[in-house]
Protein backbone atom coordinates (compact mmCIF):
# COMPACT_ATOMS: atom_id res chain seq x y z
CA UNK A 1 0.00 0.00 0.00
CA UNK A 2 3.03 2.57 1.02
CA UNK A 3 4.37 1.37 -2.07
CA UNK A 4 1.21 2.13 -4.26
CA UNK A 5 -0.23 4.85 -3.10
CA UNK A 6 1.76 7.38 -0.25
CA UNK A 7 4.84 7.38 -2.00
CA UNK A 8 3.33 7.82 -5.72
CA UNK A 9 1.28 10.84 -3.71
CA UNK A 10 4.26 12.12 -2.01
CA UNK A 11 6.12 12.10 -5.27
CA UNK A 12 3.10 13.97 -6.92
CA UNK A 13 2.85 16.73 -4.18
CA UNK A 14 6.55 17.35 -3.99
CA UNK A 15 7.27 17.60 -7.82
CA UNK A 16 4.38 19.60 -8.56
CA UNK A 17 5.12 21.97 -5.30
CA UNK A 18 8.17 22.28 -6.95
CA UNK A 19 7.13 22.93 -10.22
CA UNK A 20 4.61 25.40 -9.09
CA UNK A 21 6.65 27.79 -6.55
CA UNK A 22 9.79 27.12 -8.79
CA UNK A 23 8.51 29.49 -11.32
CA UNK A 24 8.22 32.24 -7.93
CA UNK A 25 12.31 30.89 -7.03
CA UNK A 26 15.17 32.76 -8.67
CA UNK A 27 17.52 29.77 -7.67
CA UNK A 28 19.34 28.41 -10.73
CA UNK A 29 19.04 24.83 -9.62
CA UNK A 30 15.51 24.57 -9.11
CA UNK A 31 14.73 26.54 -12.36
CA UNK A 32 16.93 23.68 -14.18
CA UNK A 33 15.13 20.93 -12.20
CA UNK A 34 11.68 22.40 -13.40
CA UNK A 35 12.63 23.49 -17.01
CA UNK A 36 15.16 20.84 -17.98
CA UNK A 37 15.46 17.84 -15.86
CA UNK A 38 12.12 16.86 -14.68
CA UNK A 39 10.94 17.00 -18.51
CA UNK A 40 14.11 14.87 -19.01
CA UNK A 41 13.55 12.49 -16.90
CA UNK A 42 9.51 12.11 -18.03
CA UNK A 43 10.99 11.96 -21.00
CA UNK A 44 13.35 8.70 -20.34
CA UNK A 45 10.73 6.92 -18.17
CA UNK A 46 8.53 7.70 -21.86
CA UNK A 47 11.50 6.14 -24.07
CA UNK A 48 11.41 2.90 -22.04
CA UNK A 49 7.82 2.79 -21.78
CA UNK A 50 7.68 2.66 -25.97
CA UNK A 51 8.72 -1.03 -24.86
CA UNK A 52 5.16 -1.77 -23.13
CA UNK A 53 3.38 -0.14 -26.29
CA UNK A 54 5.28 -1.80 -29.17
CA UNK A 55 5.18 -5.27 -27.05
CA UNK A 56 1.33 -4.90 -26.51
CA UNK A 57 1.13 -3.56 -30.32
CA UNK A 58 2.78 -6.72 -31.77
CA UNK A 59 0.63 -9.37 -29.13
CA UNK A 60 -2.71 -7.70 -30.24
CA UNK A 61 -1.64 -7.33 -33.97
CA UNK A 62 -0.39 -11.75 -33.58
CA UNK A 63 -3.69 -11.73 -31.65
CA UNK A 64 -6.04 -10.77 -34.22
CA UNK A 65 -4.15 -12.92 -36.84
CA UNK A 66 -4.18 -16.08 -35.36
CA UNK A 67 -7.47 -15.77 -34.17
CA UNK A 68 -9.08 -14.64 -37.59
CA UNK A 69 -10.42 -11.64 -36.42
CA UNK A 70 -12.35 -8.94 -38.78
CA UNK A 71 -9.60 -7.43 -40.64
CA UNK A 72 -6.93 -10.09 -39.46
CA UNK A 73 -5.54 -9.16 -43.40
CA UNK A 74 -4.65 -5.66 -41.91
CA UNK A 75 -2.57 -6.81 -38.92
CA UNK A 76 0.13 -8.60 -41.59
CA UNK A 77 0.59 -4.53 -42.56
CA UNK A 78 1.08 -3.48 -39.03
CA UNK A 79 3.69 -6.39 -38.23
CA UNK A 80 5.37 -6.31 -41.58
CA UNK A 81 6.00 -2.55 -41.22
CA UNK A 82 6.82 -2.70 -37.14
CA UNK A 83 9.43 -4.95 -38.09
CA UNK A 84 10.70 -3.17 -41.26
CA UNK A 85 10.88 0.07 -39.32
CA UNK A 86 12.93 -1.72 -36.87
CA UNK A 87 15.76 -3.20 -39.14
CA UNK A 88 15.79 -0.15 -40.44
CA UNK A 89 16.19 1.89 -37.30
CA UNK A 90 18.64 -0.60 -36.18
CA UNK A 91 20.14 -3.27 -38.41
CA UNK A 92 20.08 -1.89 -41.80
CA UNK A 93 21.23 1.59 -42.93
CA UNK A 94 20.61 0.70 -46.46
CA UNK A 95 23.85 3.44 -47.10
CA UNK A 96 27.61 2.74 -45.76
CA UNK A 97 28.93 6.06 -45.58
CA UNK A 98 26.50 7.46 -43.35
CA UNK A 99 27.26 6.78 -39.44
CA UNK A 100 24.72 4.65 -37.17
CA UNK A 101 22.27 7.60 -35.68
CA UNK A 102 22.74 9.98 -38.45
CA UNK A 103 21.16 7.62 -40.44
CA UNK A 104 17.58 7.89 -38.94
CA UNK A 105 17.46 11.81 -40.73
CA UNK A 106 20.57 11.14 -43.32
CA UNK A 107 19.31 11.05 -47.77
CA UNK A 108 19.90 7.71 -48.68
CA UNK A 109 19.46 5.46 -46.47
CA UNK A 110 16.28 2.92 -45.74
CA UNK A 111 15.11 4.46 -42.65
CA UNK A 112 14.86 8.15 -44.76
CA UNK A 113 13.23 6.34 -47.58
CA UNK A 114 10.20 4.74 -45.45
CA UNK A 115 9.70 7.97 -43.67
CA UNK A 116 9.51 10.08 -47.00
CA UNK A 117 8.31 8.15 -49.36
CA UNK A 118 5.75 5.64 -46.85
CA UNK A 119 5.13 7.25 -43.55
CA UNK A 120 4.97 10.90 -45.01
CA UNK A 121 2.11 10.46 -47.68
CA UNK A 122 0.27 8.01 -45.13
CA UNK A 123 0.11 10.76 -42.97
CA UNK A 124 -0.62 13.47 -45.51
CA UNK A 125 -3.16 11.19 -46.97
CA UNK A 126 -4.65 11.31 -43.12
CA UNK A 127 -4.20 14.92 -42.62
CA UNK A 128 -6.07 15.76 -46.37
CA UNK A 129 -9.11 13.83 -45.12
CA UNK A 130 -9.68 16.56 -43.14
CA UNK A 131 -11.04 19.04 -45.63
CA UNK A 132 -13.94 16.69 -46.47
CA UNK A 133 -14.62 15.81 -42.27
CA UNK A 134 -14.49 20.08 -42.14
CA UNK A 135 -17.35 20.83 -45.03
CA UNK A 136 -19.34 18.17 -43.36
CA UNK A 137 -19.72 19.48 -40.19
CA UNK A 138 -20.13 22.96 -41.48
CA UNK A 139 -22.98 21.62 -43.43
CA UNK A 140 -24.04 20.10 -40.04
CA UNK A 141 -23.11 23.32 -38.10
CA UNK A 142 -24.39 25.67 -40.81
CA UNK A 143 -28.20 24.05 -40.63
CA UNK A 144 -30.82 26.64 -40.21
CA UNK A 145 -32.55 25.37 -36.51
CA UNK A 146 -33.07 27.50 -34.14
CA UNK A 147 -31.79 31.16 -33.59
CA UNK A 148 -28.24 30.08 -32.38
CA UNK A 149 -27.73 28.45 -35.30
CA UNK A 150 -28.93 31.22 -37.78
CA UNK A 151 -26.67 33.26 -35.89
CA UNK A 152 -23.85 31.14 -36.16
CA UNK A 153 -24.48 30.84 -40.62
CA UNK A 154 -24.98 34.58 -40.84
CA UNK A 155 -21.52 35.12 -38.93
CA UNK A 156 -19.88 32.49 -40.90
CA UNK A 157 -20.56 33.69 -44.08
CA UNK A 158 -19.89 37.19 -43.22
CA UNK A 159 -16.39 36.14 -42.14
CA UNK A 160 -15.61 33.70 -45.21
CA UNK A 161 -16.65 36.66 -47.28
CA UNK A 162 -15.14 39.29 -45.58
CA UNK A 163 -12.00 37.37 -45.27
CA UNK A 164 -11.55 36.96 -49.36
CA UNK A 165 -10.60 39.47 -51.99
CA UNK A 166 -14.81 39.25 -52.98
CA UNK A 167 -15.55 40.32 -49.76
CA UNK A 168 -13.81 43.83 -50.16
CA UNK A 169 -15.85 44.58 -53.89
CA UNK A 170 -18.75 44.19 -52.18
CA UNK A 171 -20.48 47.41 -51.18
CA UNK A 172 -22.56 48.32 -47.84
CA UNK A 173 -25.01 49.40 -49.80
CA UNK A 174 -25.88 46.09 -51.10
CA UNK A 175 -25.72 44.78 -47.76
CA UNK A 176 -28.37 47.60 -46.79
CA UNK A 177 -30.73 46.26 -49.72
CA UNK A 178 -29.91 42.75 -47.99
CA UNK A 179 -31.20 44.12 -44.85
CA UNK A 180 -34.23 45.81 -45.90
CA UNK A 181 -35.47 42.27 -47.96
CA UNK A 182 -34.53 40.45 -44.63
CA UNK A 183 -36.58 43.15 -42.26
CA UNK A 184 -39.57 42.48 -45.22
CA UNK A 185 -39.70 38.60 -43.89
CA UNK A 186 -39.49 39.88 -40.79
CA UNK A 187 -42.67 41.73 -40.75
CA UNK A 188 -44.33 39.80 -43.05
CA UNK A 189 -43.87 36.51 -40.40
CA UNK A 190 -45.02 38.99 -37.78
CA UNK A 191 -47.51 40.78 -38.98
CA UNK A 192 -48.70 38.33 -42.01
CA UNK A 193 -50.32 40.87 -43.80
CA UNK A 194 -49.35 42.21 -47.49
CA UNK A 195 -49.43 45.50 -47.25
CA UNK A 196 -47.33 46.42 -44.67
CA UNK A 197 -44.63 44.08 -45.98
CA UNK A 198 -44.67 45.49 -49.59
CA UNK A 199 -45.01 49.29 -47.74
CA UNK A 200 -41.76 48.55 -45.52
CA UNK A 201 -39.80 47.28 -48.70
CA UNK A 202 -40.68 49.81 -51.26
CA UNK A 203 -39.98 52.45 -48.15
CA UNK A 204 -36.85 50.93 -47.25
CA UNK A 205 -35.45 50.53 -50.85
CA UNK A 206 -36.33 54.59 -51.16
CA UNK A 207 -34.72 55.09 -48.34
CA UNK A 208 -31.56 53.69 -49.06
CA UNK A 209 -31.84 54.52 -52.72
CA UNK A 210 -31.99 58.25 -51.60
CA UNK A 211 -29.45 58.01 -49.34
CA UNK A 212 -27.10 56.10 -51.86
CA UNK A 213 -27.19 58.97 -54.39
CA UNK A 214 -26.94 61.82 -52.06
CA UNK A 215 -23.75 59.87 -50.43
CA UNK A 216 -22.09 58.83 -53.69
CA UNK A 217 -22.63 55.32 -53.25
CA UNK A 218 -19.18 54.91 -51.23
CA UNK A 219 -17.89 51.81 -51.34
CA UNK A 220 -17.11 50.96 -47.68
CA UNK A 221 -19.39 53.69 -46.04
CA UNK A 222 -21.96 53.26 -43.77
CA UNK A 223 -18.56 50.86 -42.51
CA UNK A 224 -20.59 48.65 -40.01
CA UNK A 225 -22.35 46.75 -43.02
CA UNK A 226 -18.86 46.67 -45.07
CA UNK A 227 -17.95 43.18 -44.90
CA UNK A 228 -14.31 43.50 -44.26
CA UNK A 229 -15.19 45.63 -41.41
CA UNK A 230 -17.99 44.16 -39.93
CA UNK A 231 -15.92 40.30 -40.26
CA UNK A 232 -12.76 41.93 -38.42
CA UNK A 233 -15.07 43.49 -35.28
CA UNK A 234 -16.71 39.98 -35.21
CA UNK A 235 -13.70 38.30 -35.28
CA UNK A 236 -12.05 40.64 -32.72
CA UNK A 237 -15.03 41.29 -30.50
CA UNK A 238 -17.87 38.93 -29.97
CA UNK A 239 -15.26 36.11 -30.74
CA UNK A 240 -12.71 36.71 -28.22
CA UNK A 241 -14.91 37.43 -25.62
CA UNK A 242 -16.13 34.03 -26.05
CA UNK A 243 -13.12 32.34 -26.86
CA UNK A 244 -11.44 34.07 -23.55
CA UNK A 245 -14.11 33.61 -21.03
CA UNK A 246 -13.72 29.84 -22.37
CA UNK A 247 -9.90 30.07 -21.67
CA UNK A 248 -10.48 31.35 -18.37
CA UNK A 249 -12.97 28.14 -17.64
CA UNK A 250 -10.18 26.21 -18.66
CA UNK A 251 -6.99 27.83 -17.10
CA UNK A 252 -9.54 27.70 -13.73
CA UNK A 253 -10.01 24.01 -14.26
CA UNK A 254 -6.61 23.18 -14.95
CA UNK A 255 -5.64 25.19 -11.88
CA UNK A 256 -8.29 23.45 -9.58
CA UNK A 257 -7.48 19.69 -10.95
CA UNK A 258 -3.80 20.69 -10.57
CA UNK A 259 -4.14 21.61 -6.71
CA UNK A 260 -6.65 18.85 -6.04
CA UNK A 261 -3.60 16.34 -7.21
CA UNK A 262 -0.64 18.42 -5.59
CA UNK A 263 -2.73 18.47 -2.20
CA UNK A 264 -3.54 14.91 -2.43
CA UNK A 265 -7.04 15.47 -2.87
CA UNK A 266 -7.72 13.91 -6.45
CA UNK A 267 -6.35 10.51 -6.15
CA UNK A 268 -8.38 8.38 -8.50
CA UNK A 269 -5.30 8.46 -11.21
CA UNK A 270 -3.46 6.24 -9.25
CA UNK A 271 -6.80 4.39 -8.21
CA UNK A 272 -9.13 4.58 -5.21
CA UNK B 1 -7.52 16.15 9.21
CA UNK B 2 -9.49 17.82 11.69
CA UNK B 3 -10.33 22.03 11.79
CA UNK B 4 -8.06 22.22 14.30
CA UNK B 5 -4.94 20.93 12.65
CA UNK B 6 -5.97 22.28 9.25
CA UNK B 7 -5.77 25.99 11.20
CA UNK B 8 -2.44 25.03 12.41
CA UNK B 9 -0.95 23.77 9.38
CA UNK B 10 -2.71 26.86 7.69
CA UNK B 11 -1.36 29.08 9.59
CA UNK B 12 1.97 27.81 9.75
CA UNK B 13 2.55 28.00 6.43
CA UNK B 14 1.05 31.31 6.45
CA UNK B 15 3.65 32.29 9.42
CA UNK B 16 6.62 30.68 7.72
CA UNK B 17 6.11 32.81 4.77
CA UNK B 18 5.87 35.91 6.95
CA UNK B 19 9.38 34.81 8.42
CA UNK B 20 10.82 34.51 5.35
CA UNK B 21 9.15 37.50 4.04
CA UNK B 22 10.76 39.79 6.67
CA UNK B 23 13.85 37.89 6.63
CA UNK B 24 14.31 39.61 3.30
CA UNK B 25 12.80 36.94 1.27
CA UNK B 26 16.04 35.43 -0.46
CA UNK B 27 15.58 33.99 -3.93
CA UNK B 28 11.91 35.92 -3.95
CA UNK B 29 11.18 36.99 -7.49
CA UNK B 30 9.35 39.94 -6.41
CA UNK B 31 7.49 40.82 -9.65
CA UNK B 32 5.75 38.01 -9.63
CA UNK B 33 4.11 38.70 -5.92
CA UNK B 34 0.60 39.34 -7.47
CA UNK B 35 0.40 35.92 -8.90
CA UNK B 36 1.93 34.09 -5.96
CA UNK B 37 -0.58 36.19 -3.94
CA UNK B 38 -3.40 34.63 -6.36
CA UNK B 39 -2.61 31.20 -6.78
CA UNK B 40 -2.49 31.40 -2.65
CA UNK B 41 -6.32 33.14 -2.25
CA UNK B 42 -7.64 30.76 -4.70
CA UNK B 43 -5.80 27.71 -3.06
CA UNK B 44 -7.32 28.59 0.30
CA UNK B 45 -10.61 29.33 -1.16
CA UNK B 46 -10.42 25.54 -2.71
CA UNK B 47 -9.57 24.68 0.51
CA UNK B 48 -11.91 26.19 2.20
CA UNK B 49 -14.71 24.60 0.23
CA UNK B 50 -13.52 21.14 0.17
CA UNK B 51 -13.39 21.33 4.07
CA UNK B 52 -17.07 22.58 4.27
CA UNK B 53 -18.29 19.51 1.59
CA UNK B 54 -16.48 17.31 3.45
CA UNK B 55 -17.90 18.64 6.93
CA UNK B 56 -21.20 17.56 5.01
CA UNK B 57 -22.63 20.71 3.99
CA UNK B 58 -24.86 20.31 0.77
CA UNK B 59 -23.22 21.53 -2.51
CA UNK B 60 -25.68 22.31 -5.23
CA UNK B 61 -24.00 20.97 -8.60
CA UNK B 62 -25.63 21.61 -11.72
CA UNK B 63 -26.64 19.32 -14.23
CA UNK B 64 -24.16 18.69 -16.65
CA UNK B 65 -25.96 16.84 -19.67
CA UNK B 66 -22.68 15.71 -21.14
CA UNK B 67 -22.12 14.00 -17.84
CA UNK B 68 -25.22 12.23 -17.74
CA UNK B 69 -25.10 11.04 -21.04
CA UNK B 70 -22.23 9.17 -20.19
CA UNK B 71 -24.55 6.65 -18.45
CA UNK B 72 -26.86 6.61 -20.58
CA UNK B 73 -24.70 6.01 -23.76
CA UNK B 74 -23.36 3.13 -21.92
CA UNK B 75 -26.73 1.88 -21.55
CA UNK B 76 -27.50 2.47 -25.17
CA UNK B 77 -24.14 0.04 -25.96
CA UNK B 78 -25.87 -2.43 -23.29
CA UNK B 79 -28.75 -2.81 -25.01
CA UNK B 80 -27.52 -2.79 -28.86
CA UNK B 81 -24.70 -5.35 -27.80
CA UNK B 82 -21.96 -3.06 -29.07
CA UNK B 83 -19.04 -2.03 -27.46
CA UNK B 84 -18.08 1.27 -25.90
CA UNK B 85 -15.36 3.09 -27.59
CA UNK B 86 -12.94 5.27 -25.03
CA UNK B 87 -10.53 7.69 -26.16
CA UNK B 88 -8.05 9.30 -23.45
CA UNK B 89 -6.64 11.48 -26.34
CA UNK B 90 -3.21 11.76 -27.79
CA UNK B 91 -0.91 12.94 -25.44
CA UNK B 92 0.94 12.12 -22.43
CA UNK B 93 -0.05 11.75 -18.83
CA UNK B 94 2.27 14.91 -18.29
CA UNK B 95 -0.98 16.78 -19.54
CA UNK B 96 -3.47 17.32 -16.99
CA UNK B 97 -6.26 16.91 -19.57
CA UNK B 98 -4.73 13.07 -19.96
CA UNK B 99 -5.40 12.83 -16.31
CA UNK B 100 -8.61 13.77 -16.15
CA UNK B 101 -9.36 11.32 -19.32
CA UNK B 102 -7.93 8.27 -17.58
CA UNK B 103 -10.10 9.31 -14.43
CA UNK B 104 -12.91 9.81 -16.42
CA UNK B 105 -11.87 6.41 -18.02
CA UNK B 106 -12.12 4.65 -14.01
CA UNK B 107 -15.61 5.68 -13.86
CA UNK B 108 -16.60 4.79 -17.83
CA UNK B 109 -15.15 1.67 -16.73
CA UNK B 110 -17.23 1.27 -13.45
CA UNK B 111 -20.36 1.72 -15.62
CA UNK B 112 -18.89 -0.82 -18.21
CA UNK B 113 -18.37 -3.45 -15.53
CA UNK B 114 -22.27 -3.44 -13.41
CA UNK B 115 -23.37 -3.25 -17.12
CA UNK B 116 -21.16 -6.18 -18.83
CA UNK B 117 -20.64 -4.39 -21.86
CA UNK B 118 -16.94 -4.45 -23.79
CA UNK B 119 -14.77 -1.44 -23.43
CA UNK B 120 -12.15 -0.41 -25.53
CA UNK B 121 -9.21 2.00 -25.09
CA UNK B 122 -6.86 2.71 -28.03
CA UNK B 123 -4.25 4.71 -26.54
CA UNK B 124 -1.50 6.58 -28.40
CA UNK B 125 1.29 6.53 -25.33
CA UNK B 126 3.08 3.89 -23.52
CA UNK B 127 2.43 5.50 -19.98
CA UNK B 128 -1.58 6.48 -20.47
CA UNK B 129 -1.91 2.51 -21.42
CA UNK B 130 -0.35 1.65 -18.37
CA UNK B 131 -2.35 4.42 -15.97
CA UNK B 132 -5.61 3.14 -17.76
CA UNK B 133 -4.99 -0.57 -17.84
CA UNK B 134 -4.85 -0.12 -14.17
CA UNK B 135 -7.65 2.10 -13.73
CA UNK B 136 -9.90 -0.32 -15.23
CA UNK B 137 -8.43 -2.82 -13.41
CA UNK B 138 -9.39 -1.56 -10.74
CA UNK B 139 -13.08 -0.37 -11.92
CA UNK B 140 -13.59 -3.87 -12.53
CA UNK B 141 -12.87 -5.17 -9.11
CA UNK B 142 -14.94 -2.65 -7.10
CA UNK B 143 -17.55 -3.23 -9.39
CA UNK B 144 -17.34 -7.13 -7.98
CA UNK B 145 -16.27 -8.10 -12.00
CA UNK B 146 -12.59 -8.91 -12.09
CA UNK B 147 -13.48 -12.16 -14.43
CA UNK B 148 -14.82 -9.49 -17.04
CA UNK B 149 -11.22 -7.30 -16.94
CA UNK B 150 -8.44 -8.22 -19.31
CA UNK B 151 -5.65 -5.80 -20.01
CA UNK B 152 -6.20 -5.65 -23.66
CA UNK B 153 -9.28 -4.21 -23.25
CA UNK B 154 -6.82 -1.02 -23.07
CA UNK B 155 -4.67 -1.27 -25.77
CA UNK B 156 -1.57 0.44 -27.76
CA UNK B 157 -1.38 2.01 -31.29
CA UNK B 158 1.02 4.26 -32.08
CA UNK B 159 2.60 7.67 -31.27
CA UNK B 160 2.25 9.41 -34.25
CA UNK B 161 -0.81 11.95 -34.56
CA UNK B 162 -3.01 10.90 -37.63
CA UNK B 163 -1.39 7.15 -37.72
CA UNK B 164 -3.47 6.90 -34.58
CA UNK B 165 -5.99 8.61 -36.09
CA UNK B 166 -6.39 6.18 -38.60
CA UNK B 167 -6.05 3.35 -36.69
CA UNK B 168 -8.80 4.23 -33.92
CA UNK B 169 -11.47 5.20 -37.16
CA UNK B 170 -10.50 1.61 -38.28
CA UNK B 171 -11.56 0.41 -35.01
CA UNK B 172 -15.05 2.49 -35.41
CA UNK B 173 -15.37 0.92 -39.08
CA UNK B 174 -14.89 -2.71 -38.07
CA UNK B 175 -16.28 -2.68 -34.59
CA UNK B 176 -18.97 0.06 -34.86
CA UNK B 177 -19.35 1.06 -31.09
CA UNK B 178 -22.74 2.02 -29.97
CA UNK B 179 -21.11 4.55 -28.49
CA UNK B 180 -17.81 7.27 -28.83
CA UNK B 181 -16.62 9.17 -25.92
CA UNK B 182 -13.67 11.22 -26.35
CA UNK B 183 -11.83 12.81 -23.09
CA UNK B 184 -8.17 14.11 -22.94
CA UNK B 185 -6.02 16.51 -25.20
CA UNK B 186 -6.73 16.47 -29.09
CA UNK B 187 -5.38 18.50 -31.61
CA UNK B 188 -6.23 18.04 -35.43
CA UNK B 189 -7.32 14.01 -35.42
CA UNK B 190 -10.59 15.41 -33.20
CA UNK B 191 -12.59 15.92 -36.28
CA UNK B 192 -11.03 12.93 -37.82
CA UNK B 193 -12.63 10.98 -34.88
CA UNK B 194 -15.57 12.50 -34.40
CA UNK B 195 -16.88 12.58 -37.83
CA UNK B 196 -15.91 8.97 -38.46
CA UNK B 197 -18.14 8.25 -35.09
CA UNK B 198 -20.98 10.65 -36.39
CA UNK B 199 -20.98 8.30 -39.41
CA UNK B 200 -21.78 4.98 -37.77
CA UNK B 201 -24.21 6.56 -35.57
CA UNK B 202 -22.43 6.22 -32.20
CA UNK B 203 -23.75 8.32 -29.29
CA UNK B 204 -20.66 10.74 -29.03
CA UNK B 205 -19.83 12.46 -25.86
CA UNK B 206 -16.48 14.75 -26.60
CA UNK B 207 -14.67 16.47 -23.27
CA UNK B 208 -11.68 18.18 -23.57
CA UNK B 209 -9.39 21.41 -23.27
CA UNK B 210 -7.93 22.24 -26.11
CA UNK B 211 -9.74 25.50 -26.91
CA UNK B 212 -9.35 25.11 -30.77
CA UNK B 213 -10.83 21.45 -31.01
CA UNK B 214 -13.93 22.78 -28.94
CA UNK B 215 -15.72 23.85 -32.00
CA UNK B 216 -15.24 20.48 -34.08
CA UNK B 217 -16.32 18.44 -30.87
CA UNK B 218 -20.13 20.65 -30.55
CA UNK B 219 -20.12 20.10 -34.30
CA UNK B 220 -20.02 16.70 -34.72
CA UNK B 221 -20.73 15.08 -30.68
CA UNK B 222 -23.81 14.96 -29.29
CA UNK B 223 -22.43 16.07 -26.02
CA UNK B 224 -19.50 18.05 -25.42
CA UNK B 225 -17.97 18.70 -21.77
CA UNK B 226 -16.87 22.41 -22.79
CA UNK B 227 -13.41 23.32 -20.73
CA UNK B 228 -14.23 23.65 -17.25
CA UNK B 229 -16.76 21.18 -17.59
CA UNK B 230 -14.47 18.47 -18.10
CA UNK B 231 -12.57 18.96 -15.26
CA UNK B 232 -15.62 18.64 -13.16
CA UNK B 233 -16.21 15.19 -14.50
CA UNK B 234 -14.36 13.18 -11.74
CA UNK B 235 -16.48 15.24 -8.99
CA UNK B 236 -19.95 14.81 -11.32
CA UNK B 237 -19.25 11.01 -11.83
CA UNK B 238 -17.60 9.97 -8.04
CA UNK B 239 -19.95 12.66 -6.16
CA UNK B 240 -17.61 12.44 -3.70
CA UNK B 241 -18.19 15.60 -1.34
CA UNK B 242 -14.24 16.87 -1.81
CA UNK B 243 -14.46 16.97 -5.42
CA UNK B 244 -17.66 18.58 -5.21
CA UNK B 245 -16.25 21.32 -2.77
CA UNK B 246 -13.76 21.93 -5.15
CA UNK B 247 -16.17 22.53 -8.02
CA UNK B 248 -18.22 24.97 -5.69
CA UNK B 249 -14.69 26.62 -4.77
CA UNK B 250 -14.04 27.27 -8.78
CA UNK B 251 -17.49 28.74 -9.05
CA UNK B 252 -16.42 31.07 -5.84
CA UNK B 253 -12.79 31.81 -7.34
CA UNK B 254 -14.63 32.87 -11.08
CA UNK B 255 -16.99 35.67 -8.70
CA UNK B 256 -13.45 36.93 -7.51
CA UNK B 257 -12.09 36.87 -10.69
CA UNK B 258 -15.24 38.66 -12.13
CA UNK B 259 -15.41 41.08 -9.34
CA UNK B 260 -11.68 42.04 -10.58
CA UNK B 261 -12.54 42.16 -13.98
CA UNK B 262 -14.88 44.87 -13.44
CA UNK B 263 -12.30 46.36 -10.71
CA UNK B 264 -9.43 46.36 -13.35
CA UNK B 265 -12.06 48.30 -16.10
CA UNK B 266 -13.24 50.55 -13.79
CA UNK B 267 -9.54 51.41 -12.28
CA UNK B 268 -8.09 51.47 -15.68
CA UNK B 269 -10.92 54.02 -16.77
CA UNK B 270 -10.04 56.00 -14.24
CA UNK B 271 -6.31 55.98 -14.92
CA UNK B 272 -6.82 56.53 -18.29
CA UNK B 273 -9.21 59.71 -17.32
CA UNK B 274 -6.39 60.99 -15.61
CA UNK B 275 -8.15 60.51 -12.33
CA UNK B 276 -5.39 58.30 -10.61
CA UNK B 277 -1.94 57.33 -10.89
CA UNK B 278 -2.86 53.84 -10.75
CA UNK B 279 -1.84 51.64 -13.54
CA UNK B 280 -3.90 48.32 -12.94
CA UNK B 281 -2.32 46.69 -16.10
CA UNK B 282 1.43 47.76 -14.94
CA UNK B 283 0.36 46.09 -11.72
CA UNK B 284 -1.18 42.70 -12.89
CA UNK B 285 1.31 42.28 -15.94
CA UNK B 286 3.45 38.85 -14.72
CA UNK B 287 7.13 39.10 -15.65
Amino acid sequence: MLWKRQIPILIVAVIGSITLFGWFINEPNIKSFVDDDATQWFDILASFAIFLGGFNLLKMQLQKIFRRQRGWQYSIFAIAGFFLAITAGFFYKGNPDVAWGTHVTADGTLFKWIFTYMFAPLQATMFALLAFFVASASYRAFRIRNFEATLLLVSGIIIMIGRVPLGSFISSWFILYLLVLIGGITVNSFFKNKQYTAIFVIVGIIVVTAAGSSLGWPLDQPGILYLPYLQEWIYKYPNVAGARSIMMGIGMGIFATSIRYILGIEKSYIGE
Amino acid sequence: MNDRDFIIGAGGVTFSFLIYWFMGHPFFIIERIVMFIAIMTFTGTLLFFIRKARRGEEIFLREIPGLKAVEEAVGRSTEMGKPVLFVPGIMDMDQVETVAGVIVLGHVSKMTARYETTLNVPVSRAIVMKAAQDVCKESYLMEGRPDMFHEDMVHYLTDEQFAYAAGVNGIMVREKPAACMYMGKFYAESLILAETGNSIGAIQIAGTASQAQIPFFVTACDYTLIGEEFFAASAYLSQRPELIGGIKGQDMIKIIIIGMIIGGVVLRFLHDGGMIDFNILEFLTVR
